[in-house]
């Protein structure tokens, strides 16, 4: 079955696309990847006109440093990100959490740009970079901004892009000094599939064990990935135990508002949120990987 | 619109509409009817081809962005008429039923091959999870691929 029939418009810089998506306002999408885009075409959820491609940007295109922090541009494929040295070695937690997206033929089409402008709640990145409080870079027809990543999503798939906006670049500052991170994907279905629930924390431990900092998110909690911000304040001061674990688990499992859907319930996802927090925090105070 | 790329080791260059995807290239474009039209959304993997020796799904990846990059098919698995060591093994171990999944089962795992000539069986498992067997013959599948492996012996 063909896709329904679209013009390809593929600018060879960001300014001449951020022209062609202007200039062609309500009539366009815009094209990373296209493991998002190209199934809703294909199943008839979407049908633009025309696709305003960002594969011949070459400035959306590679990883760096920018200073301290981590620049991963928009069309960085997933494959680029959990290979990238740079990023293995000094993020480890965003390797880990991009590894586990979708299978690995995804990984080397679907773009880090595309998943947080998709905004999807079940996304593995999103977690990992909102431990991090990454920003996105975004340009449109009114110049550039940064979006601090806890602002990023606005709703049911729907970013904080306002129209001819695109994502350029995702700016991932490092993780203080000796902290420990992880991510836990929990599928109900078949390992490749989404996660029910996903949970991303990064936590500093002093030397007596008192958590000094905490960052705990989730994707698939509700309709968009979110921090447990009542979890993480808890934390916050307080020694990594069994119970302070499990108190926290039990808050970000209230502060969560999860959707039913065909991988599971809402009281089922509270129920797995409120098991893998519990069991992250605890191999992270364990393991201090 | 014209695209001039790699296909099978030889230079290619072909024209496509806008909207077709490497699939479309390749089964009507190009009368390469090796690679499959599975589920058509990205999850069955009997459409995954290699680009520039790294696994992708023909179905998703719009004809355009093949571009200069280096395809290979299951049709480019044989090189002077001699059979891929994975041909082989998938043929001689019985790891094709009904034969439909295997194209992309093949790719999948020459990738794999290409990146580690000695990968274990999880590793092996990994690499072919986005690839669906309906006949569930993923046990000689895993044993075909590790055989191939030219750092298994």
């Amino acid at each position: 079955m063909r896709l329904q029939p679209f013009g390809l418009v593929e600018p060879e810089s960001l300014t001449e696309a951020v022209d062609a998506i202007a200039r062609l306002d309500g009539e366009a999408r815009l094209v990373g990847g296209g493991t998002a885009l190209v199934p809703m075409i294909r199943l008839g959820l979407v049908k633009p006109d025309r696709l305003v491609s960002l594969q011949r940007v070459p400035s959306l295109k590679g990883i760096r440093l920018d200073g301290e922090a981590l620049e991963l541009g928009a069309m960085a494929t997933h494959a680029d990100v959990e290979h990238s040295r740079i990023v293995r070695a000094g993020w480890p937690l965003v390797a880990e959490a991009v590894h586990r997206v979708a299978t690995p033929a995804i990984r080397t089409s679907g773009t880090i740009g595309g998943n947080l402008a998709y905004a999807e709640s079940a996304s593995d990145p999103a977690p990992a970079l909102m431990c991090h409080d990454a920003e996105v870079r975004v340009a449109g027809p009114r110049g550039s901004r940064t979006v601090p990543i806890a602002r990023f999503f606005r709703g049911f798939y729907e970013a904080a892009l306002e129209p001819g906006e695109i994502v350029t670049s995702v700016r991932v500052p490092p993780a203080p000094a000796g902290a420990r991170g992880g991510y836990v994907k929990y599928t109900s279905r078949s390992a490749e599939d989404k996660p029910l629930v996903g949970v991303a924390a990064l936590i500093t431990l002093d030397a007596a064990g008192r958590c000094t900092h905490v960052r705990l998110a989730l994707g698939g909690a509700a309709p968009t990935p979110i921090r447990a911000e009542r979890a993480e304040a808890a934390l916050q001061g307080d020694t990594l135990t069994d119970a302070s674990a499990r108190a926290a688990a039990e808050l970000a499992a209230r502060d969560a508002e999860p959707l039913s859907d065909l991988m599971g319930s809402a009281d089922y996802r509270r129920e797995m949120i409120r098991v893998w927090v519990r069991r992250l925090l605890i191999s992270l105070r364990d393991g201090g990987r | 619109m014209k695209l001039a790329f790699t296909l099978n080791r030889r230079p290619c260059e072909a024209e496509a509409p806008d909207h077709w995807t490497v699939l479309d290239l390749l089964r009507d474009g190009l009368s390469l009817m090796g690679t499959k039209y599975g589920c058509g959304e990205g999850v069955c993997g009997t459409c995954t081809v290699l680009a520039d020796g790294r696994p992708i799904r023909a179905c998703l990846v719009l004809a355009a962005h093949a571009r200069g990059r280096a395809l290979v098919t299951v049709e480019g698995l044989e090189v002077d008429g001699q059979a891929d060591p994975l041909q082989r093994a998938f043929a001689e171990r019985g790891a094709a039923q009904c034969g439909f999944c295997t194209p992309g089962m093949m790719l999948a795992a020459k990738a794999l091959l290409l990146e580690n000539p000695a990968p274990t069986e999880h590793e092996v498992r990994e690499a072919l999870s986005g690839n669906l067997c309906r006949c569930t013959g993923y046990t000689k599948i895993v044993e075909a691929v590790l055989a191939a492996a030219p750092g298994a012996r």
